[in-house]
């Protein structure tokens, strides 16, 4: 259905994010660092991308403002998957629209159900 | 030992506890979406008590820290459902009936959002594994009083009286099973529950409802809002 590209430091976790995702009819392009993922959005660009904040060297941010100066990239949704909770000052909403992030997702509390669904819904928007 | 060792003993104890926590959540996470993706529901429900377990002690430490609480205009209602959503698998899992009970209709409270929601999950969760019933019941109920809003959980479990909670209170962190009368367990989302109440200037306190014991503490009324 989409090309996703899935930001996750974590092996494990990713194995089970891209298995659901792949369950779900989607192409997953997972990348452990945002490096690795700018050099993904060399060759293609994604319809959505699922981020994790907290990554090794540059984080989650960071690849984001890198990511919009890309033509093709300005305006892929992107959905903040990630262990920073809620209530994390550095979490502030004031950047999210400038950022293009349309949804936040705190990982703990998420199941691949809930953010199946919530992959599904946004490229479906996107599509429409 | 002089007081300003045994307070750097303390902090240094709180900043190791935090870190455990938050080492512990990855791989918690990790069993919960592994069994969520074997469709093995009973692992994963598991695994996803003890991360929520994790996650609300680092949230209650979190909020504990801050000077002050920001309370905003909550409607409990709302919160309850989520509550309730919330520990529906885990209700399921022990075979206990859930319920909502929200008579009439109120203004809404001042609190933490997701202060409040945590604690009634973790009232909710540490009473569902008390109940040594056959069929369980759980009540997550509101009503109105002159005081405010009350907020709580109730239960078909025997066992929970003031003298048990208080006690519980005094021994948390030092026994195992600190309220023996109501649970084999240590209890520990009664404790996160209160912690994270009192952070909201709020107190938990041993509460009835349509005959059912339980835990519930009254919030206040948005005062901004009932001027309009």
């Amino acid at each position: 259905m989409a090309s996703i590209l899935l930001l996750e430091p974590d092996k494990q976790l990713a194995k089970s994010y891209q298995a659901a995702l792949h369950k779900a009819g989607h192409t997953v392009h997972w990348q452990t660092n945002a490096q690795s993922a700018l050099t993904v959005l060399d060759d293609h660009a994604p319809q959505l991308v699922i981020l994790e904040l907290h990554l090794a060297n540059h984080n989650g941010v960071e690849f984001l403002y890198e990511m919009r100066s890309y033509p093709d990239c300005d305006h892929v949704p992107v959905v903040l998957h990630t262990m920073v909770e809620p209530e994390h000052p550095g979490l502030g909403h004031d950047f999210w629209p400038q950022l293009g992030i349309q949804e936040y997702l705190y990982k703990p509390r998420t199941t691949l159900a809930q953010l199946v669904e919530r992959v599904n819904r946004l490229t479906l928007a996107q599509a429409a | 030992m002089s007081r300003s060792v045994r307070r750097a003993d303390v902090v240094s104890n709180d900043r190791l506890l935090a870190a455990l926590a938050e080492e512990l959540k990855l791989p918690l996470l990790q069993i919960a979406r592994q069994a969520e993706l074997a469709n093995q529901a009973d692992i994963e429900m598991s695994a996803s008590q003890a991360l929520w377990f994790v996650d609300s002690y680092l949230l209650s430490q979190q909020l504990l820290q801050q000077s002050s609480l920001e309370l905003e205009p909550v409607a409990v209602s709302s919160v309850l459902q989520d509550a309730a959503q919330t520990l529906d698998s885990l209700a399921k899992q022990y075979n206990c009936g859930l319920e909502l009970s929200i008579s009439g209709r109120f203004m809404p409270a001042m609190a933490h959002r997701q202060a409040l929601e945590t604690a009634l999950v973790g009232l909710g969760s540490s009473l569902i594994t008390a109940s040594q019933d056959k069929k369980p019941r759980l009540i997550l109920a509101a009503h109105r009083t002159q005081g405010g809003v009350v907020a709580g959980v109730f239960s078909s479990t025997d066992g929970l009286s003031q003298a048990v909670f208080q006690r519980g209170l005094s021994l948390y962190g030092k026994a195992r099973q600190p309220m023996q009368e109501l649970t084999s367990h240590t209890g520990a989302g009664i404790f996160v529950a209160a912690e994270l109440l009192s952070s909201m200037e709020s107190i938990l306190r041993v509460a009835k409802h349509h005959k059912l014991t339980g835990l519930a503490a009254t919030l206040q009324q948005s005062r901004q809002l009932a001027l309009i």
